[in-house]
């Protein structure tokens, strides 16, 4: 079918050369060609503004004035900056909740549809909340959420119960934020987690059935040790995308009701773009964030590695 | 580990039987209690997606004057399609600002335009280079390919809001400011995301078929192009789908990059919706209009693309 | 001296990327071609657009205008500055333009006033003032000015068997409240239709809120409690503008502050959370009987459907007068701006009478000249509006300005928090001291 027809005119190397060849340096001319363009967008849109933001924290910079160079300060600031460590410990809380759900909840409706159906209805159903962008989606439930206008407290007092401050309780508004986005995001995420299970052998199921295992045991022995890697993967981009939340509480609460939801990247966005165009402290705190993803998603990522080769 | 181990990918690769036939017989015969609880669960899930769009009609269709009365009915309140009618421009500034819209006009055909132009250039860029970055790192053996590829997942990690202001910079020092080219570049080249995801479905194809193709005299590219993207293709279309969305989406890089209406996407246009001045409510039927209108081009090309996953899905059976 | 070191690149490097940016850089100073001009208010755009279009006629500069929502307007504004991209001409704030001034991002118009001998006593006192930065230049031009009052529902106030009279006659002092709380507990009505003043109110289950709370916690109070602090022998700073002591540990202002978030204890007012919008949707709910807002939101109050509003001043505190904060928005150049020339041509016509007469016409802001004020007053008259409440302060009482210092974004988000931590019940008032402390800190640099 798709496999090629003979060689064209071109000489190829012996068998010979060719393994000797591999030995050295491999397919570094072709990969090279391979990664050229990647590379280039890597370096100008990802490395060089890293680089620089780094560069900034060490600098009292403002965002219209360069700065000089003023070392740690603004690490000291921060280890210093009660609301700092506040933003830290609020978005901890959001990204545990936020995960903790939507994965669950994700890999219950991937595996629910993969089992069940094949529909593209269904499918496309899921992933409709996707798209809408963040800021109208929290718009939307700042609006159905509303305590005195919101039709979801409507229903609320209907049933008999008292009304819920969803955004304006100090302890609701992080849970709040979580299960908005979980909304937004647990269509995207049953996908990704889907694409995973669509790798799985479906005559391993097939065994199963002839072997009279239930569908949990089939999920406990099957799915899951199969899907681990794709989880693994999933798990490191959402909770990677879960820590920079921004949008939302930026539409909702603008990190309120007193700090209660003033995540680090909204703090950082204050700091840079309203509070003093401090450049300097927002890089500073954007390193750290920076510290904090790679730690994680490096004990992801090598959990998940031991995990394949186990497979393998 | 307790597993089955995977059954060895069977030799002929086109010979593996369609998992869907026996299942469906199946299917038929046992209805079990965990299939119908199974459907509940999904229906569920549907209803808690599906309800807040069914909420944005309502609320497209109410005049706006009337909302904060009449927030426990289920049905439009003081139903209107003036909401529409702002979305579309077709209101004049005049019955717009009476109904609690902006005033401002809107262009939408140029903005859905401009959105296209956007989000395709971004997701044909970012995929394909992405995917012969993937390649490299999945398939092919060079010195240095793990460092490398640590460094391109490490990119991962660089918050968003680390990269803004020096990407404007960098498209202003371009001429790009206040082009659609400008909104698209820092995305169109590449995602660390989609090298890491495509990279990692690259490397669970099996070596067999492409070393079948080395045998058959077919070089890096040609195996490239005609074996491993089209073996991949459900993972490409999925990214695809979502690299499409999150362009669609994004706001806040389109909002600083964008100057006129040149250059004004959907998202950016929706912004007009919003609250105009401090004190005053937003325009509620204008911003849910305009949001449902942004949507459907986005559900008509998830209707075009899911043939094609389905379709696709046959393949992933050669694993 | 390094500060101006600073200034000096960032003034040449603004200069270069002026050159770049413009496609018509080479016309540079001449008063010619298309400016753009940057606003946020959607209300007021058909009126600067009327002006927009009157201008063009007087001359050979042509004015393209943009307009952002509020919560985007700051963000885009910033970037522009950064990228040497932004309006030539902008609305802009109070609470902003002092950092944009420090940085050199808004041009100093002093030069043009005195080069065109433009008469800038044509402003209603107090408006200039503020734009004139610790640097003695000033950096806007006023464009309309504003004070804050209660808006009411009328039948409310009639059901209570009270009238506009209570209200305009209303005293007030921080220890009890004076008449003025005793009109706020007769207009809360309980779940069970008992007043706020009657015997058997429960303050737990409130059907309609005396006076609502609008959710803007600010150093100024503009929007909260303003009203009633302006009142006291009180003021924000040691020297207003550019002071650098705040007094929010001064303990009257405390015990104002107690009295006006210690209402929702009451059950006069509705509780932290309650409602996320302006007073505006607050009465227009039904729930809430009156409001404080700025004289900018009367259109939102009036136009609401089935609620008839009518507007009333502040009360009159222990000093013996009614108070309310007096400010106003002014139009600003950018630094970046390659048409400076046309630039000022446009905002000297934006503070001219012709212009804000045609403003006035639209009945949405007073303009900074009094006598075109008068035509916006003539212009709310027609349209069935009292806004008298608004002149009011300036006949009879004491206006004041807000609070005007360096470093406001920080000030801001220090007091907010610790302000509404207050309404939140966390504490009570004496936490203003620490907030205090830590505001003065930073000013002191």
């Amino acid at each position: 079918m798709s496999a090629a027809p003979a060689a064209t005119g071109r000489a190829r190397p012996s068998p010979g050369t060719r393994r000797r060849r591999l030995q050295g340096l491999g397919d570094l001319p072709a990969a090279l060609v391979f990664i050229l363009p990647a590379t280039v967008g890597f370096v100008a849109f990802l490395l060089w503004p890293t680089l620089r933001g780094i560069w900034l924290s060490l600098t009292d910079s403002t965002a219209f004035q360069p700065g000089g160079f003023v070392g740690l300060a603004n690490y000291e600031r921060m280890v210093a900056d009660p609301v700092f460590w506040n933003a830290f410990r609020v978005t901890i809380w959001y990204v545990v909740l936020n995960i903790g759900v939507q994965t669950v909840l994700a890999v219950l409706v991937a595996v629910l549809m993969h089992r069940l159906t094949r529909s593209m209805i269904v499918r496309g159903i899921i992933l409709t909340p996707y798209l809408v962008s963040n800021v109208v989606a929290a718009m939307l439930f700042l609006m159905l959420l509303d305590y005195q206008l919101g039709f979801v407290n409507e229903v609320v007092e209907g049933l008999g119960w008292d009304r819920v401050m969803f955004f304006g309780d100090q302890s609701l508004v992080i849970p709040t934020i979580a299960m908005v986005n979980v909304w937004r995001h647990l269509g995207y995420t049953a996908l990704l987690v889907f694409a995973g299970l669509q790798t799985i052998p479906a005559n391993l199921y097939e065994a199963g059935r002839v072997d009279g295992a239930s569908e949990l045991r089939m999920f406990r022995e099957i799915t899951m040790p199969l899907l681990r890697p794709y989880l693994g993967l999933v798990l490191i981009v959402t909770m990677i995308g879960s820590f920079q939340v921004f949008d939302t509480v930026s539409v909702t609460t603008q990190g309120g009701p007193a700090n209660a939801s003033n995540v680090v990247q909204y703090y950082i966005y204050e700091v840079a773009f309203s509070r003093g165009y401090d450049f300097g402290y927002a890089s500073a705190m954007s390193v750290a964030l920076m510290v904090v993803l790679a730690t994680i998603s490096i004990v992801q990522f090598r959990a998940t590695r031991a995990n394949q080769n186990d497979m393998a | 580990m307790t597993t089955t181990a995977p059954a060895p990918a069977p030799p002929g690769t086109g010979t593996v039987t369609p998992a869907s036939a026996p299942r469906r017989r199946r299917r038929l015969r046992r209805p079990g209690l965990g299939r119908v609880l199974g459907w509940v669960v999904l229906v569920l899930v549907m209803l808690a997606t599906l309800f807040p769009f069914y909420w944005m009609l309502r609320t497209a269709l109410s005049t706006n004057a009337a909302l904060p009365g009449g927030a426990a009915d289920p049905l439009p309140v003081g139903f209107s399609t003036e909401g529409f009618r702002r979305a579309l421009g077709l209101a004049t500034p005049a019955e717009s600002l009476a109904d609690g819209g902006s005033g401002a006009s809107l262009d939408f055909p140029r903005y859905l335009l401009n959105s296209v132009v956007v989000a395709t250039l971004v997701t044909a860029g970012q995929i394909f280079f992405s995917a012969m970055a993937a390649y490299a790192f999945a398939r092919l053996r060079w010195p240095g390919r793990d460092v490398v590829y640590s460094v391109f997942l490490a990119g991962l990690m660089v918050p968003v809001i680390f990269t803004l202001l020096p990407n404007f910079l960098l498209i202003r020092d371009l001429g790009l400011l206040d082009t659609l080219a400008g909104i698209a570049l820092p995305t169109t080249i590449m995602t660390p995301f989609a090298v890491f995801f495509l990279r990692q479905f690259f490397a669970g194809i099996s070596v067999e078929v492409e070393e079948a193709a080395k045998l058959d005299g077919a070089g890096r590219f040609r195996t490239f192009f005609t074996i491993i993207l089209p073996m991949a293709s459900p993972a490409v279309a999925t990214l695809a789908i979502l690299t499409y969305m999150t362009a669609w989406n994004d706001y806040l890089w389109p909002l600083l990059v964008s100057q006129s209406e040149d250059s004004r996407v959907l998202t950016l246009a929706l912004g007009i919706f919003r609250a105009q001045a401090p004190q005053s409510a937003p325009d509620w039927a204008g911003l849910m209009a305009a949001t449902l209108l942004a949507a459907l081009p986005m559900l008509l090309l998830f209707g075009l693309f899911a043939r094609r996953i389905v379709n696709s899905i046959g393949f992933t059976g050669i694993k | 001296m390094r500060k101006t070191a600073h200034l000096a690149v960032a003034g040449s490097l603004v200069l270069a990327l002026g050159a770049c940016s413009g496609g018509d850089g080479a016309a540079g100073d001449e008063a010619s071609g298309e400016i753009t001009y940057w606003l946020w208010d959607s209300n007021q755009l058909p009126a600067y657009q009327a002006c927009a279009e009157d201008f063009a006629e007087t001359g050979d500069v042509s004015v393209k205008i943009e307009q952002f929502a509020w919560d985007d307007y700051w963000t885009k504004l910033t970037a522009s500055f950064v990228g040497g991209s932004g309006p030539d001409v902008f609305v802009d704030h109070l609470s902003k333009y002092g950092e944009f001034a420090a940085q050199g991002q808004v041009v100093a118009l002093d030069e043009m006033i005195q080069a065109d001998a433009f008469d800038t006593g044509v402003y209603a006192d107090g408006l200039l003032e503020p734009w004139q930065y610790v640097d003695g230049s000033t950096y806007g031009l006023p464009k309309d000015w504003d004070t804050t009052a209660f808006f009411y529902n009328t039948e409310m106030l009639a059901d209570a068997g009270l009238t506009a009279e209570d209200l305009w006659t209303a005293d007030w002092n921080p220890q009890d409240g004076g008449t003025f709380e005793d009109v706020v507990a007769r207009l809360t009505v309980d779940t069970n239709g008992v007043r706020g003043d009657e015997e058997g109110f429960d303050a737990s289950s409130v059907a309609v809120y005396g006076m609502g709370i609008n959710p803007n916690f600010e150093e100024t109070g503009q929007m909260q409690w303003a009203n009633f602090t302006g009142s006291l022998d009180w003021d924000y700073l040691d020297s207003n503008p550019w002071g650098t002591q705040y007094r929010f540990d001064d303990p009257q202002l405390q015990e104002a502050i107690d009295w006006f978030y210690g209402l929702a204890d009451k059950g006069y007012a509705p509780s932290a959370g309650v409602f996320s919008d302006e007073t505006p949707t607050q009465l227009g709910s039904g729930k809430v009987a009156m409001g404080t807002n700025g004289s900018w939101a009367t259109g939102s109050f009036m136009e609401l459907d089935g609620v008839d509003v009518g507007i009333a001043p502040g009360p009159v505190g222990p000093t013996g007068e009614r108070a309310s904060i007096f400010n106003g928005v002014a139009d600003s150049i950018s630094a970046s701006s390659s048409k400076q020339a046309a630039a000022w041509e446009w905002v000297k016509y934006l503070g001219s009478s012709e212009c804000q007469d045609v403003v006035a016409e639209h009945a949405v802001v007073f303009p900074a000249i009094p006598g075109s004020a008068e035509n916006a007053l003539a212009a709310f008259d027609e349209k069935g509006w009292d806004v008298s409440a608004f002149f009011s302060y300036e006949e009879e009482g004491r206006t004041f300005l807000a609070p005007i210092t360096l470093h406001s974004g920080e000030v801001n988000a220090i007091a907010s928090v610790a302000l509404e931590d207050i309404y939140l019940g966390n504490t009570d008032a004496s936490s203003l001291t620490a907030a205090n402390d830590s505001i003065n800190a930073l000013l002191e640099d």
